[in-house]
């Protein structure tokens, strides 16, 4: 299993736009990738699930990634995380 | 749709902008919004998944249609709102969700009730206001799945597709704020005048409208006419003659504007200064997020007034400090260094918000308002002013407050706003130690008392639609008064001046934010003041800055 952390830079925390963007994101690798804030799970391919965490700006997400991919996916999402999900808008 | 003609009319009212659209009418009635159709026809568990299946498809592909529409008429951006829409009746949790319920001997109907209820209760109960607002989102999407299960395609998105001329009794404004934006042709409302906030609304998004035209028929519901906001008059069923004499006008009026256009897109990037070398900044007024942009593509060097209401209307509860710093720092980032004057809450008078639970008054303009509810209340005030320092973290915001009459009100604000500082150092949250503080003067009281506020402030920023109604003692919103405002504004330029001498003595800046600022007439008098800076909406940013540059 991998495991690495993000905080969460966006100012409007992680709404509706960035988890449709990271669960489609995640929806390529094989790896059952669990996205973990605070007391709180979710699917990280799952829209309705990530939004459930109601993770705020400064929300540290803790992915843990297993799975055949679990190499490849780990380095991408963390890749993905730093750069698409500073954004501005809101939505 | 009413397929007998109506006859032909023409009503009168007061016309905001100067435009003129012809469409259909469309009649707004509160509170219309249709309940799912619920059949009992099956409870086969099979059979019901099978139906949704084939609705969900349906459905599927509705929204898909309406994210290709989006993104012709409002862009990439507002268009993702389908993006997620579409996410969201994909979304696997939701799938098992209406599965288990089929199972459960629910009909398909049933089984897309129980479970958007299961995951809009679990978003409003998150906690956080926008994600919060998701859950209409998800009511949307099950509204649009009952109604391809139904197979009753109420042709609503047909219906809706063609822009109209929307008709009222009122809008309130946050109803008007509401509105779809790209489908209202213009605004026709029974009551209401051109200062209203609904008609400034209206002027702030470029549409046109005319109030206080008395009530029509509803049975021309869906009939055509021609609003022409420059006259003042509204054509109901216009005969052919009408219509064609229209359309010349139309054609007219295009030609001009392409004209004035194309000579202020010119001036846009310049900045605006008089020909005797006085600098002037162009700010624009604006009441939402949206509006950043198109105040920034008319050239606006800044924004003199942010109304920061918008945040507290069409809501249910008071907006946390999150969604106040989110939405302020999102504006202090699209500005990118140009200054943004945020006017702390001015609620009461003829804005109101139900969960206040402010008591009726006999005289609301006098009443318990802006300021004066801040300070009875600090924790209200305090969740604002926390949110706007944060967010100074972000770009260029300053701090104004509204309705002041007395120097010990802007003391006490100050004491207020130094407290949140304190409580944000101890939270080590970042912060501009030194933000830009000024009052809006708007009260005859304080003009008189310009010289010892002015030695408190960085700035002011008149605010000539209240310093008009309780310097001139006229209603604003009464239409019998309009004349009278119009014909006096001498004492209110008078005022202006007296107390730009004050804040400029004392090394200060001084703006105008009501509506005489886009007054061209009145521009080269602003000029010789010496004000510092206009602040418009968004339509009438290129306009002044024109004007600017043509004073002496």
């Amino acid at each position: 299993m991998k495991e690495f952390t993000y905080k969460i830079e966006d100012p409007n925390g992680m709404h509706a736009r960035p988890a449709g963007m990271l669960a489609t994101f995640a929806k390529q690798f094989h790896a059952d990738i669990r996205v973990n804030a605070g007391e709180k799970s979710a699917d990280g391919k799952r829209l309705l699930s990530l939004m459930s965490l109601g993770a705020v700006h400064g929300t540290e997400l803790t992915f843990c990634i297993s799975g055949d991919d679990e190499d490849t996916a780990a380095a991408a999402l963390e890749a993905f995380c730093k750069e698409k999900m500073k954004g501005n808008t809101k939505m | 749709m009413k397929t007998e003609k109506q006859p032909n009319r023409i009503l009168n009212g007061v016309g905001v902008g100067t435009r003129r659209v012809s469409g259909r009418l469309k009649f707004f009635f509160r509170g219309e919004l249709s309940q799912p159709h619920k059949t009992n026809i099956s409870h086969d568990g099979a059979q019901e998944w099978s139906r949704l299946q084939t609705a969900l498809r349906k459905t599927a592909e509705k929204i898909k249609a309406l994210y290709e529409r989006a993104l012709s008429s409002v862009g990439e951006d507002a268009a993702q709102i389908f993006e997620i829409h579409g996410m969201l009746l994909e979304d696997e949790d939701f799938l098992d969700a209406l599965r288990e319920e089929t199972e459960r001997g629910s009909c398909a109907e049933d089984a897309v009730e129980g479970a958007t209820q299961r995951f809009s209760e679990m978003l409003s109960g998150l906690g956080d206001d926008y994600l919060s607002a998701r859950a209409a989102d998800m009511r949307d999407v099950a509204r649009q799945l009952q109604q391809s299960l139904s197979g009753n395609e109420s042709n609503e998105h047909d219906r809706e597709k063609t822009p109209f001329i929307l008709v009222a009794d009122d809008l309130s404004p946050s109803e008007t704020v509401m509105l779809e934006k790209s489908l209202i042709l213009g605004f026709v409302t029974f009551r209401g005048t051109p200062n209203s906030h609904t008609a400034i609304l209206a002027r702030a998004m470029g549409i046109p409208a005319l109030v206080s035209v008395g009530a029509i028929d509803p049975l021309y519901d869906g009939s055509p006419a021609l609003l022409d906001a420059a006259e003042g008059t509204l054509t109901l069923s216009p005969t052919e003659e009408q219509t064609s004499v229209f359309a010349d006008k139309q054609k007219k009026d295009d030609r001009i504007a392409e004209e004035h256009d194309r000579y202020l897109r010119s001036l846009m990037n310049k900045p605006a200064v008089t020909r005797g070398g006085h600098r002037m900044l162009i700010y624009a007024n604006i009441g939402n997020v949206e509006e950043v942009d198109a105040a920034l593509s008319n050239g606006a060097d800044g924004i003199g007034l942010l109304r920061s209401e918008f945040l507290y209307l069409g809501t249910d509860d008071y907006p946390t400090e999150e969604t106040l710093f989110r939405a302020y720092s999102d504006i202090a980032v699209r500005m990118q260094g140009k200054r943004t004057v945020i006017r702390t809450l001015d609620i009461g008078a003829d804005k109101r918000i139900p969960y206040f639970g402010l008591p009726e008054e006999e005289n609301p303009a006098l009443g318990f308002r802006a300021i004066r509810i801040c300070l009875a209340r600090e924790d209200l005030f305090k969740t604002q002013l926390r949110a706007i320092l944060r967010a100074t973290a972000h770009g260029r915001l300053s701090i104004m407050l509204p309705m002041i009459v007395s120097v010990d009100e802007v003391r006490q604000s100050k004491r207020i706003l130094e407290e949140c500082m304190q409580e944000l150092r101890r939270e080590n949250k970042r912060f501009d130690p030194k933000p830009e503080f000024g009052i809006m003067i708007e009260t005859p009281a304080s003009v008189i008392m310009c010289e010892e506020l002015a030695s408190e402030v960085d700035f002011f920023s008149v605010g000539t639609n209240d310093l008009m109604q309780y310097t001139l003692a006229a209603d604003r919103q009464n239409p019998a008064l309009a004349r009278l405002c119009e014909e006096n504004t001498e004492p209110i330029l008078r005022m202006i001046a007296t107390a730009a001498d004050a804040i400029h003595r004392f090394g200060g800046w001084i703006g105008i934010c009501g509506e005489l600022a886009a007054e061209l007439h009145l521009t080269q008098r602003f000029a010789d003041m010496q004000i510092d800076e206009l602040s418009v909406s968004v339509p009438y940013l290129l306009g002044v800055r024109g004007k600017v540059t043509e004073c002496r």
